[in-house]
């Protein structure tokens, strides 16, 4: 295997690596040293740090915490309880079969159950508190964010949960300590890890989708991906377009050293567009 | 041809990035048609001359010679030698006889022949009847056969076995030991068996090479190393010893726990300081008035066979004795021996300086 | 561990009912005779119909399944053998240093490596269409297949390779007698995944893709903003469907060769 025949079959992938993922980054940092002419220029990082860029990661980031707030706090129930069905692992392929089908569908789905005359309207003259506006707000942004990004959420705290010792559980149970006391203690030390890989799989996605809030949340919501899209597509300025990709590459680089882990958790499976 | 040996080793050492030598500095030569067994503890090197024989790795210094021809840069798929494996590294995509199959048709030999060599094979090994099984559905001495028939199919000159019994349970050891060298003795090549059980050791080599920290302390007959371990080192790790020190008085005339006893070693410096070992159960119990030495009974196990009492003498050196009696814990007992019993070891003795001496004193024993 | 609680049940239960409502309710209103998902007139097949007789979106399915299929068989080629590649380093830093370069189109957002890519291919002169579509598939897709064929690499003894060479198997009877058999669960699910992911892709698509080239995700996105259209309830159904007969078969493949590939040691 060695030695001699290494360098020939190996060829496209070191090829594939050269092209396709150290290029595009140098290309990307390159263009953010360009305007719109072509020329370098510094502009695109001073525009970034006015007001309105600053202002918009700011609020990207909230959006962002929220959506991967909600996730946790709806995912983890999920998981815990999962582990402790008959046949979790039909459960799970359930849970997982969602995130499988195209996030346009399911996005598409919430224009119709969010539009003025959809079931959720219906739901809410029905007990009396009338007709609401919930397309193109913030809440139906985070709404419809948490209901595509939970399966990836629940797959590794269900992974770190289920991978648990019980001999644990009742070891803790033995020395005396409560069901709470317990799960704050044991449980959920040793299981941070699902959480963390969840985070990883949901936050930075949440700052960069840009499909939620074109189709859901109108021009209301702005994310950094939003952004890009726009620079990049619409007003065509790739300096800035490509500006604001590297501060994204950054941030995605500081979440994945904050939620790193030496023990690799199982976000393996999950995937998020 | 078959006065060359078969394999000869010249000043062969072995170094890996970082750590020290795994072998320093080896020489030997085997016999076709034998069974070897290389015996030590984990680390000492035993591995890596099988690997060294069959080819996956090259010596850092010193030459390897398979059937006299020098062989350190042959690559393994051209060595005319194959390994049973410890974990058996069976091709798990594979079945039973594709697995035996391998080699034969690597070389691209015609169908009815691969046909008849793998069933060869696999009767050879009591496996007649499992062709068509999955690796997976043998237990793990049917594994160890598979492994056995597919380095044997390939008619090698050398079989290389790797610790190929230290995955099964006790009762299938013993049974597969027997059929090991049985197997070997019906097909005259020459085995090459790694262990670290000494008992494996003994039973099944017609030579066996000790060693430790990359050198060979001694090699010879199970019964020569036994009888007469070169070191502290081979005594301990082959059977169970006494291991007391002493010193010589005379020709055939040793002292040790403060007595002086006959014995059959010569050939030694006067007053010089020996180690004096004695095989526990060469050690038989009396009366203290028949004994030739008084030892206090300190512990007791039953041990199924016999019994195993660990006694003290006067000078505090520990006496462990295997016997069919049982003694009373605390009573003061007597142990008898033979002269012959009584094995002398010279520190720091090299094999050749060892072997010699034992040669002079066998003659001067004949000349009495 | 206790048992599943009440409480637990109906969690799991509200759970399981908001992630399927949605898809559901998609899937209902494709049979619709009315044109809206709000009020249910009357049962029709016709969006059904609408689909299969939109030459122009049979033509972009096509190009979907085309631009998948080749794209992951492509990827999978070349990402087997870098996996065998990486695997085979032996300087470990080296090694180490691959699996990150190679896990960068893994974590990152698609919106970067759509915009990348689009530079890159304006620079080099790629035409946007087939061809950059294609290509770019390709590409996110390798880094999938080796981190599906690593692990079975990995597992794989090195004992395996010593016993082949022994038997006489040369590299070239080695790579093809013993590596790639022995891992050819992982390559089936690098495969399969490659093939989900180009099918699914959305956004990297849509920064690559000229004015003359449409892939499924890319038309339902230009018709998603335009408003309500039953024949996407139809699409979205016929997608469904279709989805989970590949992630169940998958499943039940994997269950297989998990029972018969494994149990080697």
């Amino acid at each position: 295997m060695k030695n001699n025949s290494r360098p020939l079959y190996m060829v496209p992938y070191y090829l594939w690596i050269v092209l396709f993922v150290i290029a595009p980054i140098v290309l990307i940092g390159y263009y953010s040293f360009l305007d719109l002419d072509g020329k370098f220029t510094l502009d695109n990082y001073q525009n970034y740090f006015s007001s309105v860029y600053l202002r918009l990661t700011l609020s990207s980031f909230w959006y962002a915490f929220l959506i991967t707030f909600f996730s946790i706090l709806i995912a983890y129930p999920t998981a815990y309880w999962l582990t402790k069905t008959k046949h979790k692992q039909l459960w799970l392929l359930l849970i997982i079969i969602p995130s499988w089908i195209n996030l346009l569908l399911k996005t598409y789905a919430y224009i119709g159950i969010f539009g003025l005359y959809g079931p959720a309207n219906k739901f809410l003259s029905m007990i009396g508190i009338g007709e609401q506006q919930i397309l193109f707000t913030d809440f139906s942004f985070i709404f419809v964010s948490v209901y595509i990004f939970i399966p990836f959420m629940i797959l590794p705290i269900f992974n770190s949960l289920d991978k648990l010792n019980p001999a644990l559980i009742d070891a803790s149970r033995d020395l005396g300590a409560s069901s709470w006391m317990t799960f704050r203690k044991v449980v959920f030390p040793l299981a941070i890890n699902g959480v963390k890989s969840g985070v990883q799989a949901v936050f930075i996605p949440a700052l960069s989708l840009f499909v939620i809030t074109r189709l859901i949340a109108g021009n209301k919501v702005i994310t950094l991906g939003t952004a890009i899209e726009q620079q990049f597509l619409v007003t065509q300025n790739w300096g800035m377009g490509s500006t604001i990709a590297v501060f994204l590459i950054l941030f995605m680089f500081i979440i994945m050293m904050a939620t790193g882990q030496k023990d690799k958790g199982g976000a393996e499976h999950g995937k998020v567009k | 041809m078959s006065d060359t040996p078969i394999i000869r080793f010249e000043n062969v050492t072995q170094q890996y990035e970082g750590a020290g030598n795994v072998l320093s500095n080896i020489s030997f030569e085997l016999e076709r048609g034998k069974f070897y067994t290389l015996l030590g503890p984990s680390g000492c090197g035993k591995t890596t001359i099988l690997r060294l024989i069959a080819g996956f790795i090259t010596p850092t210094t010193g030459d390897i010679y398979i059937e006299g021809k020098k062989v350190n840069h042959l690559p393994a798929n051209e060595r005319q030698v194959n390994t049973v494996f410890q974990d058996y590294a069976l091709f798990p995509h594979l079945n039973v006889f594709e697995n035996v199959a391998f080699g034969l048709r690597i070389k691209k030999l015609k169908k009815a022949e691969i046909d008849r060599r793998v069933k060869e094979a696999l009767e050879f090994v009591n496996l007649k009847g499992y062709e068509n099984r999955e690796i997976q559905e043998m237990s793990g001495g049917q594994r160890q056969r598979v492994a056995i028939a597919r380095a044997i199919v390939n008619d090698p000159e050398v079989i290389l076995l790797d610790e190929p019994l230290s995955a099964l349970d006790l009762k299938l050891r013993t049974e597969m030991q027997y059929e090991l060298r049985e197997l070997q003795q019906r097909l005259g090549k020459t085995f090459i068996f790694v262990t670290h059980d000494q008992e494996e050791a003994l039973a099944m080599s017609d030579e066996i090479f000790v060693m430790n920290a990359g050198e060979i302390q001694q090699s010879g007959t199970p019964i020569d190393i036994y009888d007469e371990p070169i070191n502290r080192f081979v005594a301990d790790f082959i059977g169970e010893s006494n291991i007391v020190s002493g010193e010589m008085v005379a020709d055939y005339r040793v002292r040790f726990a403060n007595k002086e006893f006959d014995c059959v070693d010569a050939g030694l410096n006067p007053n010089e300081h020996v180690e004096i070992v004695i095989r526990p159960e060469d050690l038989e119990i009396t009366t203290v008035a028949d004994g030739k030495m008084a030892v206090t009974v300190d512990t007791q196990l039953f041990r199924g066979v016999h019994y195993e009492i660990s006694t003290l003498d006067e000078a505090g050196n520990e006496w462990l004795v295997h016997s069919t009696k049982k003694a009373e814990v605390g009573s003061l007992i007597g142990l008898a021996f033979d002269p012959e019993a009584i094995h002398v070891m010279r520190l720091n003795e090299s094999e050749d300086a060892f072997d010699a001496r034992l040669e002079a004193y066998g003659e001067m024993a004949n000349e009495k | 561990m206790g048992k599943l609680s009440k409480l637990g049940k109906v969690y799991l239960a509200a759970v399981f009912f908001i992630l399927y409502a949605p898809i559901f309710y998609l899937i209902f209103y494709s049979f619709n005779s009315g044109g809206t998902m709000s009020s249910f007139d009357g049962f029709t097949l016709e969006h059904y119909a609408a689909v299969f007789n939109d030459t122009r979106l049979i033509i972009i399915l096509m190009n979907t399944v085309i631009v998948a299929l080749l794209s992951s068989l492509i990827a999978t080629a070349i990402g087997v053998l870098g996996a065998i590649g990486i695997v085979f380093l032996r300087n470990r830093k080296m090694r180490n240093a691959m699996l990150s370069l190679n896990n960068i189109l893994i974590v990152s957002p698609d919106v970067i490596i759509g915009a990348s890519f689009l530079i890159l291919f304006t620079m080099i002169g790629v035409k946007l269409g087939f061809a950059s579509v294609l290509i770019s598939h390709i590409a996110f897709s390798i880094p999938i297949v080796v981190i599906m064929v690593l692990p079975k690499l990995q597992e794989m003894s090195s004992n395996l390779i010593d016993a082949a060479a022994d038997l006489g198997a040369s590299k070239r009877d080695i790579l093809t007698r013993v590596i790639i058999p022995y891992i050819k669960p992982g390559i089936f699910a690098g495969f399969f995944l490659a093939l989900t992911y180009s099918l699914d892709d959305f956004a990297v698509t849509f920064f690559v893709t000229g004015n003359g080239f449409s892939t499924l995700s890319v038309e339902i996105y230009s018709m998603a903003r335009a408003g309500i259209t039953l024949t996407i309830n139809a699409l979205s159904a016929l997608i469904f469907v279709v989805t989970l007969g590949l992630v169940v078969g998958y499943y039940f493949f994997n269950q297989r060769a998990r029972t018969v590939g494994t149990g080697g040691q």
